[in-house]
């Protein structure tokens, strides 16, 4: 602890802090805007300047940037002094000179930092009487608009962009009051973590273009606080509506998961809640196309078919909220309950959850991550399947060269001094993957191969770890080096970080990586393991799973079923067409729970509309174990609902039907999976209140209320209620700190912008102020035995006729849902297959592009070629889930022609 | 005729030439050091030489190189600054232009001293023939075995690599220099950690001016005591003035650091007089960044001592009546000059020049030149002085780099000692367009007897 003094009182302040974070934790309303709370000071604005006096009986003091100075004990300061508010205000006014005052047009006005701080400094009296420099904007893609007029040239764009998201294609150009934040020229920004600016910068310069589409101020949004649904991460989200359409997301602070960022499918992959392909009514198939049904019809008609006798079954969702899950699983019984995916994913998922559940190493996360100081990933392209662990990883590479600063006594949050230390340099960072991926750029050594031997290397690093367990047979010189040199660097390593995941299918692969990690867990190493799942709530289903589809497959194959309840799963996108066609031809009657039409829909007889992530509430379960609360935004007005409260009522005597709160359907869970107990703890139950206060979901200065739907009737409805929360649909409610599970935006007097944010924390850029949002369902524990997996794969040897098809992955296009909307449909790349140019040749296929045509499952497929020579011989690539390649399942074997 | 160091030697017919800077005793200092001397000893010379930096803060160069942090096993870097870019400052560029090797042989001394192996000549992007020049001799002193490796058998290996700019101002700062050698953006650092820890590609780095460096050969054959006694005080040795403005004799003059101010502007072997006989107004004495004095307070201190060149003289009376020596930049304004025409010029330099980083030193630059160009123009207010004032002072001391201080003392000075000419700007909005406020009502005297 340091002992400072800001306007001759004392505090206690932690150590190694600047004046400027220490000044917000305590509370104090002192401007700024070149520090941020993740990118740390560079003193660039000058915005934060405070009066520094050298001790008590200095009297004058010196006009000093408190973001660079650092609260040591008995370091003074004057946030009041006249001077220092001068100065402050002066600096404002300097930065207005140029700025186009458009506030009223643009995007970020009422939740604009720079109007914030304007306001804040008391600059009020423009003295400036000449023409303002203006600059032209550029076309940056689907997900960005430029606006560079409104630049008070913080800088913290291209620090963002490129210090920490390792992005190429944002820089500053030019110079003095010219200088310059774009591209070199117009283009799509490339980095997947673009949308980041939307938060970080400051000002209107950029703005989230999804959200002009159907533009509304931050006071008009009603939010909910939510969970990306995007991969198995479990990004927090604000998702925000208004006239019932999602308008767009933002970061929801979690400081133990994503922090200040998301990365941009999270982002801007919301517009498919908006799809005209949602279902928005119960249907039933009338002589092949479908009839909209009264929704006590429907009921009625499903109910009797699964009457008495009946041979129901299930097939759940990695989608799905466990609830909706566990309902399912109710409502059909637990021997006719499926999970949604094939056996293969399902038991690598159950291998996952086994070693996080069983294991002795502890999976930390995805905040955690950012800590480790040597990374060695195992078969998983984290960039395309896990975006925001790329993110984590990208931080977690600066560790080791950080040291060399700390030692000269820099700290952490002084980013200039670091950066000119530390130059490119990044840690040991090590990826064995099938083909070239994003992160190699950083990587100080790659490795491609097949999964088994991406498994062989893993086991040899394991071995080199351990000289106990066997060593790999038949290992070539090159991977046996390559082995040692991790092994070596993860042994010097104070904290490793083994990373890998389900994305190969491989099993192998996942039990190389927790012998790697066993080995050094026994050697002492404070070692982490983290394992990425395909969806967001892969876990959370597989949990409730006992089964899954192949097994179902063959149960009908065996004996047709009477009815197949489908909930929210296109099978086609998860067990491939002809298993998807070979279940559903199977079964007499299929009664989806979907949101959108898709290819199962198809051919299913009911479809009940179920709600996406926007309007349902429940709780899933990310890669780490983390079980988090997702709120829905608002009540439709159509019939889309929580597929749990379809199912809650088909399983219900329809007669006395009662619709079930959210709270009762999570204790009737938890009391059937006591392992499940703390997703009670996730959030506040329903009756929770702040005296006898609700939450609100909009702002208090909310508008338009009373004469939305005037057009239809003038007299305001009665808002709908949510029994499902503590919150309300409305801006009526307690307006201060909310519980952080239930806090639907951020606001403060003064603050407006996102950086309300740290008057929710107990310091700047830490936890929340009740602590962050989640609980983790499984710890290890460290006295636990290690259980070494034996098995080594032998080397894959590529056949002569053959190849063998792996899924590449795609941030834009490998997700089903995300895909759907609009700006990411733009960012999805053409469908190609791709081998290296040896294999294409060999083929006797030369040019990029050209025609390649292959079987799978009997179908003719063509697709063009794509030489991508980081492939190991004998393997083809083709993208996960993209239009031309869905209902395909992997990896599978083919024969290619020209 | 004053004492040279420097420049002795430029009137020789080809000493430019390797040969003949040879045949006159150039290189000595090199065989001497690298024969006889450690480089501590070096080191030690200059910290006895009493040299401060040429560059323009005048920091004493020998303390600079001791601070030079030396860790095991990691290089250690010289850079030579010859961005030359400060307005009537062209000192380094006469002296690479006539004697490249001086400076040459001054940056193997001083590598030798500071246990460089490769130095870098950052110099100014429009210097393109000096480049040539530099190169050349660079050829010729590897060729005659006085760079690469092993010199004279002592062990030690240097190479000089010349890095031209590309015309940035700011890139004469010396941290901003390193990134820009490092072919970054030339954005200055905030320090610490300073250049002497963590420098070019984080290794501890010295910086030192042309003149500096080249001053490094004098005393090392003379020795750091005997150089010590030119000038006067903590003004050691000899200074380049870059001489320019309304004077009899405009160019680049050594000058041994004991002289007056008058007698530099006056005497034939210097400046000659003010130009057309017309007679002295003001002076910028030290490069555009200095303040401007009036000619009472150039030639006499307030205290009313006689002003001399040195670096304690010209800045007594600190701000309110001095300036300073800085980079000896010698700019003299004659009675028709006008201040705030030349204010107006030299904001729209620095703000030309601000690399655009910390925010009162981007918009208060780009802001003064606006409101310089209405008051020069005759559409200024009288509250448009008092707003100068106001968005100079919010500059001085508040921004990274001292370019903005270096922007805000012109713009202070000129107010401060010649508000009245600002004022009757105003006041003469017509006038002013046509004709120069000169000295109407301005203070005598000038000058006895001119
Ligand atoms: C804006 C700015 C421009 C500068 N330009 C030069 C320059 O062109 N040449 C130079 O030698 N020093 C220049 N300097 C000073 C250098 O930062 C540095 O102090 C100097 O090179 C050190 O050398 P010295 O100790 O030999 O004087 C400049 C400083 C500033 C702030
Ligand atoms: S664009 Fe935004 S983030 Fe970038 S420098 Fe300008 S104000 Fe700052
Ligand atoms: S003072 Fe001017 S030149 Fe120096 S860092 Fe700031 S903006 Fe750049
Ligand atoms: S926030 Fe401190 S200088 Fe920008």
């Amino acid at each position: 602890m340091a002992k400072v003094f800001i306007d001759d009182i004392e505090y206690e302040v932690p150590d190694g802090k600047n004046m400027l974070e220490v000044c917000l934790s305590l509370g104090f309303d002192l401007t700024y805007f070149c520090w941020h709370p993740a990118l740390h000071s560079i003193g660039a604005c000058r915005q934060c300047g405070v009066i520094n006096y050298k001790d008590e009986n200095d009297k004058r003091g010196r006009i000093t940037m408190a973001c660079m100075l650092p609260a040591s004990n008995g370091t003074r300061i004057s946030i009041e002094a006249k001077a220092a508010h001068d100065f402050r205000a002066g600096n404002i006014e300097s930065l207005m000179l140029n700025h186009p005052h458009d506030c009223p047009v643009c995007d970020e006005g009422g939740e604009c930092h720079l109007q914030d701080m304007t306001l804040m400094s008391g600059h009020n009296y423009r003295r400036y009487r000449f023409k303002k420099r203006t600059h032209t904007n550029q076309y940056l893609g689907p997900f960005l608009n430029h606006e560079m007029n409104r630049c008070i040239q913080c800088y913290r764009c291209v620090r963002f962009y490129k210090d920490y998201a390792g992005g190429k294609d944002l820089d500053v150009f030019a110079a003095h009051d010219d200088i310059y934040f774009g591209r070199s020229e117009d283009g799509v920004l490339e980095n997947e973590f673009s949308g980041n600016l939307v938060e970080v910068c400051p000002t209107g310069v950029f703005t989230d273009k999804t959200l002009k589409q159907h533009y509304t101020r931050k006071w008009d949004l009603t939010s909910a606080p939510s969970v990306c649904h995007g991969c198995s991460l479990g990004c927090n989200i604000l998702a925000s509506q208004r006239y019932g359409t999602i308008r767009r997301i933002l970061t929801r602070y979690n400081g133990d998961v994503n922090g200040y960022f998301l990365c941009d499918r999270g982002r801007f992959g919301y517009e498919y809640t908006n799809s005209k392909k949602r279902i928005i009514k119960a249907l039933k198939r009338v002589s092949g196309t479908y009839q909209p049904i009264e929704n006590g019809n429907a009921f009625e008609e499903v109910k009797a078919l699964m009457g008495e006798g009946k041979k129901v079954i299930g097939i759940g969702s990695p989608r799905a909220s466990l609830e909706s899950n566990f309902l399912l699983k109710e409502l059909v019984g637990e021997n006719n309950f499926y999970g949604g995916i094939s056996n293969t994913e399902g038991n690598l998922i159950k291998q996952v959850i086994d070693i996080l559940k069983k294991g002795k190493v502890k999976t930390p996360s995805l905040a955690e991550a950012k800590g480790y100081d040597a990374v060695f990933i195992v078969g998983e392209d984290v960039t395309n399947t896990a975006p925001m662990l790329a993110l984590s990883l990208r931080q977690a590479a600066k560790n080791k060269p950080n040291e060399e600063a700390f030692a000269i006594r820099i700290p952490l949050w002084n980013d200039v001094a670091i950066r000119e230390i530390v130059q490119e340099r990044t840690g040991p960072f090590f990826i064995a993957t099938v083909h070239h991926t994003k992160l190699d750029e950083i990587s100080s050594g790659s490795f491609y191969g097949h999964p088994d031997n991406i498994a062989r290397l893993g086991h040899a690093v394991a071995q080199k770890i351990n000289n106990n367990l066997p060593s790999v047979p038949d290992a070539d010189r090159e991977s046996a080096s390559l082995s040692s040199s991790i092994a070596e660097a993860l042994l010097a390593a104070k904290k490793p970080l083994i990373v890998s995941g389900t994305s190969l299918f491989s099993k192998n692969v996942i039990e190389a990586a927790a012998n790697v990690a066993y080995a050094l867990k026994e050697q002492g190493k404070d070692v982490g393991l983290i394992y990425t799942v395909p969806e967001a709530n892969s876990v959370g289903m597989t949990l409730l799973s006992e089964n899954f589809v192949d097994d179902a497959i063959a149960r009908v194959e065996k004996e047709r079923a009477d009815v197949l309840l489908i909930l929210e799963n296109d099978l086609y996108q998860r067990i491939g067409k002809k298993d998807s066609e070979a279940i559903l031809k199977r079964c007499n009657q299929v009664v989806a729970f979907e949101n959108l039409e898709n290819e199962t829909t198809n051919s299913c007889d009911y479809l009940f509309p179920a709600g996406t992530f926007a309007e349902s509430t429940g709780t899933i379960v990310n890669n780490e174990g983390r079980a988090q609360r997702f709120y829905q935004v608002h009540i439709p007005r159509n019939e889309v609902r929580s597929s749990w409260k379809w199912l809650d009522i088909l399983r219900q005597d329809l007669q006395t039907a009662e619709a079930k709160d959210f709270d009762a359907i999570v204790d009737e869970l938890i009391q059937k999976n006591p392992e499940l107990q703390k997703i009670k703890e996730t959030a506040p139950t329903a009756d929770f209140r702040i005296g006898t206060q609700k939450i609100p979901r909009s702002p208090h200065r909310f508008s338009g209320r009373t004469s939305m739907i005037a057009n239809i009737n003038v007299s305001e409805p009665k808002p709908p209620v949510d029994n499902d929360s503590p919150m309300s649909f409305t801006m009526e409610g307690y307006h201060g700190i909310q519980p952080s599970p239930d806090t639907a935006f951020y606001w403060s007097p003064a603050w407006n912008s996102v950086q309300a944010i740290n008057k929710y924390q107990i310091e700047v850029g830490g936890p929340l102020h009740d602590g962050n949002p989640g609980k983790r369902l499984f710890e290890p524990d460290e006295n636990r035995q290690a259980k070494y997996f034996n098995d080594i794969p032998s080397s894959f040897h590529p056949s002569n006729d053959e190849l063998l098809v792996l899924p590449l992955y795609h941030i834009y296009g490998s997700e089903e849902l995300t895909a759907l909307s609009h700006a990411v449909k733009e960012r999805i790349p053409q469908a190609y297959i791709a081998l290296n140019e040896n294999e294409a040749r060999r083929k006797g296929l030369n040019a990029e592009g050209g025609k390649v045509e292959f079987y799978y499952q009997d179908k003719k497929w063509e697709l063009s070629l794509k030489i991508d020579n980081s492939l190991p011989d004998g393997i083809a690539g083709l993208p996960k889930g993209l239009n031309e390649t869905s209902g395909i399942g992997y990896p599978f074997r083919t024969k290619i022609n020209s | 005729m004053g004492r040279k160091l420097l420049l002795d030697k430029v009137g020789i017919v080809g000493i430019r030439s390797y040969d003949v800077y040879r045949e006159n005793g150039g290189y000595s200092s090199v065989e001497k050091v690298l024969k006889t001397m450690s480089p501590d000893d070096v080191t030690n010379e200059v910290k006895k030489s009493g040299l401060r930096g040429r560059g323009g803060a005048g920091f004493p160069t020998g303390m600079k190189w001791g601070f030079l942090a030396k860790p095991e096993g990691v290089p250690r870097y010289l850079v030579c600054n010859a961005d030359e870019s400060e307005p009537g400052t062209f000192k380094d560029r006469y002296l690479m232009e006539h004697i490249p090797h001086l400076l040459i042989e001054g940056l193997i001394v001083s590598s030798y001293a500071v246990g460089s192996n490769r130095t870098y000549i950052y110099i100014r992007g429009e210097f393109g023939w000096i480049v040539d020049i530099l190169e050349q001799a660079i050829a010729e002193a590897k060729n005659n075995g006085w760079l690469g490796k092993n010199i004279l058998g002592s062990g030690f290996d240097c190479e000089i690599y010349v890095h031209p700019g590309a015309g940035a101002y700011i890139c004469g700062e010396e941290t901003a220099l390193l990134e820009s050698l490092e072919g970054k953006r030339g954005n200055p650092r905030i320090k610490p950690p300073f250049p002497a820890v963590k420098g070019l590609y984080g290794c501890p780095t010295v910086v030192n001016n042309v003149e500096t460096l080249s001053t490094v050969v004098p005393i090392i054959n003379m020795g750091g005591d005997e150089y010590a006694k030119y000038g006067t005080g903590k003004s050691t040795g000899t200074k380049l003035i870059s001489a320019c403005g309304n004077i009899n004799k405009p160019g680049v003059y050594e000058i041994e650091m004991n002289i007056s101010v008058e007698e530099f502007i006056y005497n034939d072997e210097y400046c000659g007089g003010i130009a057309n006989g017309k007679r002295l107004k003001a002076c910028v004495p030290g490069g555009s960044s200095v303040p401007v004095l009036p000619a009472n307070l150039l030639l006499k201190t307030a205290k009313g001592e006689t002003r001399m060149m040195t670096y304690e003289s010209l800045s007594d009376g600190g701000f309110l009546t001095g300036s300073m020596l800085g980079s000896g930049g010698f700019i003299v304004y004659d009675e028709d000059q006008c201040i705030v025409r030349n204010t107006y010029s030299f904001s729209r330099f620095y703000r030309h020049e601000s690399c655009g980083q910390c925010s009162p030193c981007r918009e208060g630059t780009f802001w003064m030149e606006k409101i310089l160009w209405n008051l020069e123009h005759g559409k200024g207010k009288m509250k448009d002085i008092d707003l100068l004032w106001s968005v100079q002072g919010n500059i001085e001391g508040n921004t990274i780099c001292p370019l903005g201080d270096a922007a805000a003392w012109p713009v202070a000075a000129a107010i401060r000692h010649f508000r009245d000419e600002f004022e009757w700007h105003v006041t003469h909005p017509e006038e002013a367009q046509r004709r120069n406020y000169g000295l109407a009502g301005y203070a005598e005297p000038l000058k006895a007897g001119v």
